[in-house]
């Protein structure tokens, strides 16, 4: 028997209780090194030992409860999609392409872990798996090829009582089952387990470890008088050389996923939870401060922030406004949607980016703004990062997610019916003096927007220390200027009159262009610009992205100069 | 005043610098140029050391050397808690037992990491194979241990100069060619020790994630 690379075949690679709190197991199947880890949640992870950056072994990392951070250049994944979700090294930038990490199936079952190569089979317990209550043996591995292993282990059978040989590298002697490991060509583990649990535990582990010690050594000693067989050689994808670098603002991308209202609740006076579960298997990777399109039944599109902490993708949990004046977007979510709907949501996009590299961060949300500084405090959280988290509400039933604040290890401040210089106050005083690597992040309405942007900035908070987004732009918008837009990659001219967006016009001329909001809040229909000046009507870039000139928002931005070349 | 005359890459003054940092000691460095420079056979090295080996630690007037015994020394003068070198007479001996044992990894896995990287000429694959064999019965003693309640390598329920003088050496094993996957509980172990408050790290000896009770 050869062992093949792609056999699909299921196999023990490890005893649940190889993998307790934090830690990261390291393993390997059919030659692939494995990093195993349990996260948080209980969710076993098996994944490439090897991070995408740089090839360290990932088994050398941190299991932070939600996330692996690799011990190298800091690189973390997330549970379940093994998506890179922080690169230090870019730590205002949200990861957005798709840097994941390659998986491998996962199952939990009978006191042991279990992995296949691929997912070519679906799994199967042994004969007789799910009667029992099994007891693991300590595993024993061994320096020999796996099916001299699985001949070693059927030999152990005394006469009158022969083995009873099972599927995939496996025997059945008495009440003891055996499983042999393929770890390479020349390597196997023995992972053995008793039906039922002993009296006296210890003394029949130490038992069984004994007699499989003295079959490994025999194992051995033959195993070293025949030439050593050719290990496997796996074939690792190659990285792609500009996974390391780090993509423009923004990319809109038009997949979405179906997803099923799971639950629906009142979170708090004035603010529906809603629970979005996809039909089957993790949502994809987010990162805090991320947010997701939600395609509602009456056709609009809203942006929700993601409130949940790091690899928790069995579910996005949004919170939403229940009296809302907004076009009747969340109107018909709290009103018309119930428990088990089917909605589309976009992938996650982040343009609120959280650091990870700040010696202080301080969180301010404003009613609903809540929703995402949640998601940024679990990340901290997990992390042990220093942050504080300030709420204003108006009146006490209208803190939202109330529970899940009080499960935070961090500072929370709850504040309520203040007055609006008392807020002013308040915020002044949170925000303190800036000194170096203090970042904040603030959500609410636009009042309170600028109350902490013109604050902070009276108290040194440089312009990149100040992080914020906006759920709508209350700007009105001046759309009286005409001008030319040439699209450089379309080949095009056209002329934009006044009342008319740039957008709206590009439509016309039979060009897709992707939208959301429209009304210069989501970053959707950002444009790269190649010649001429803006006149940034949006409240989506900040600053300096306004400055640099290089991308506008077709739904509402215009043009200064008589002429606009558009990377489109 | 402690003055400890060291090596960066050393895993036996790797030791030292370890238990002083939990014992939170101050410290003076002198650093000996082992490699390249062979200072630990320079004449002025030798009177300090005639065996012509690092750690040499001096308290005051008093010049010690050989890891195990400084670690010893330090534990029995400093430790105000008794914990890292107890007295009792069974547990001194377990202690000593593992000081032992220590000095085998480092004949072992540290030959292989010193043939590998620094140039010395040993025999590998036997240095490898004292390696696997030791760590093959640890991670039994430490697999057991976990199943017994006993998570160190001594019966105290706390960590002893014996995980310390057998940490460095086993966590640098890679740097020698000497993999642990197979001994998953030494790597559950090894886990513990990186938690120990006052952990420091070496070139080659990451941090571990948090604790449960910190988590």
């Amino acid at each position: 028997m050869t062992l093949s690379l792609s056999d699909s075949t299921w196999y023990p690679i490890a005893s649940s209780d190889d993998l307790p709190f934090r830690h990261v197991y390291q393993g390997q199947l059919l030659g692939r090194e494995l990093a195993v880890w349990r996260a948080d949640d209980g969710n076993v992870n098996v994944w490439e030992n090897r991070c995408l950056h740089r090839g360290v072994r990932l088994s050398i990392g941190i299991n932070e409860g939600g996330e692996l951070k690799c011990q190298y250049h800091g690189w973390r994944y997330a549970n379940r999609s093994a998506g890179c979700t922080y690169i230090p090294a870019h730590p205002a930038d949200a990861p957005a392409r798709r840097i994941q990490n390659r998986t491998y199936p996962v199952r939990e079952a009978f006191g042991l872990v279990w992995s296949a190569a691929n997912d070519d089979q679906a799994f199967q317990p042994f004969p007789g798996a799910e009667t029992g209550d099994w007891f693991p043996l300590r595993p024993i591995p061994v320096n020999a090829a796996p099916e001299d292993v699985l001949a070693g282990l059927i030999g152990l059978a005394p006469d009158d009582q022969p083995a009873d040989i099972l599927p995939g590298l496996a025997v059945r002697l008495g009440h003891a089952h055996y499983f042999v490991q393929p770890v390479d060509s020349g390597r196997a583990v023995i992972r053995g387990v008793l039906a039922g649990q002993p009296e006296d535990a210890i003394a029949i582990l130490r038992h069984y470890n004994e007699t499989l010690t003295k079959l490994r050594d025999r194992l051995e000693r033959a195993a070293r008088k025949k030439p050593a067989p050719a290990p496997l050689e796996p074939a690792f994808e190659k990285v792609s050389v500009d996974l390391a670098t780090m993509p423009d603002i923004a990319i809109p991308r038009g997949n979405t996923t179906t997803v099923v209202v799971k639950r629906k609740w009142t979170s708090a006076d004035g603010v529906i939870g809603f629970e979005l579960a996809p039909r089957e298997g993790h949502l994809p990777t987010f990162q805090p401060g991320a947010h997701i399109d939600l395609h509602l039944p009456n056709g609009l599109i809203r942006q929700y922030s993601i409130t949940n902490g790091p690899g928790d993708l069995l579910s996005y949990i949004i919170g939403v406004k229940a009296e809302s004046a907004s076009k009747g977007g969340s109107k018909i979510l709290v009103e018309s949607v119930r428990e088990g709907d089917l909605l589309s949501i976009s992938e996650p996009r982040n343009n609120f980016p959280l650091r990870r590299d700040a010696v202080r961060t301080v969180l301010i949300a404003g009613g609903i703004g809540i929703t995402p500084l949640l998601s940024m405090a679990r990340f901290l959280d997990k992390s042990r990062l220093p942050y504080e988290l300030h709420y204003f509400t108006r009146v006490g039933e209208q803190v939202a997610f109330r529970a899940d604040l009080e499960s935070l290890h961090g500072k929370v401040i709850l504040h309520t019916g203040l007055a609006r210089t008392e807020i002013g106050q308040t915020i002044s005083q949170a925000l303190g003096e800036w000194s170096h690597a203090q970042h904040v992040y603030v959500c609410g309405p636009s009042a309170m927007l600028e109350s902490v942007r013109v604050t902070a900035a009276t108290q040194g908070w440089p312009e990149e220390s100040i992080h914020f987004e906006y759920f709508k732009n209350d700007k009105v918008i001046d759309d009286s200027s005409t001008f030319e837009v040439e699209l450089a990659r379309s080949a095009m001219t056209l002329q934009i009159p006044a009342g008319k967006t740039i957008m709206e016009v590009m439509r016309e001329a039979g060009l897709s262009v992707p939208s959301s909001c429209e009304q210069g809040a989501c970053g959707t229909c950002l444009t790269g610009v190649i010649e001429g000046e803006c006149d940034h009507q949006d409240v989506y870039l900040n600053d300096s992205e306004k400055r640099a000139n290089t991308a506008i928002l077709t739904c509402v931005s215009r043009a200064k100069s008589a002429r606009l070349v558009l990377d489109i | 005043m402690i003055t400890l005359y060291d090596f960066e890459l050393s895993g036996n003054c790797y030791k030292l610098r370890l238990l002083m940092s939990i014992l939170r000691l101050r410290y003076d460095i002198i650093p000996v140029d082992f490699f390249p420079g062979r200072q630990h056979k320079s004449d002025w090295f030798l009177k300090l050391n005639p065996f012509g080996q690092l750690p040499v630690l001096k308290d005051d007037d008093l010049v010690l050397s050989d890891s195990g015994a400084i670690l010893a020394y330090l534990a029995k003068k400093y430790d105000e808690t008794g914990q890292w070198f107890p007295n009792d007479p069974a547990i001194t001996a377990e202690i000593l037992r593992w000081h032992a044992i220590a000095d085998d990894i480092t004949s072992t896995a540290s030959a292989a990491r010193l043939a590998l990287g620094f140039d010395y000429d040993f025999d590998v694959p036997k240095a490898q194979a004292g390696a696997h064999r030791i760590f093959r019965l640890m991670d039994e003693h430490l697999w057991f241990g976990e199943r017994e309640g006993r998570d160190w390598l001594c019966t105290p329920p706390h960590p002893t100069t014996a995980d310390i003088a057998c940490f460095p050496y086993v966590m640098l094993s890679e740097e020698g060619g000497i993999g642990r996957q197979d001994y998953p509980a030494l790597r559950r172990w090894s886990d513990r020790v990186r938690r120990i408050p006052g952990f420091t790290i070496m070139s080659g000896i990451f941090p571990a994630g948090r604790a449960l009770e910190q988590a």
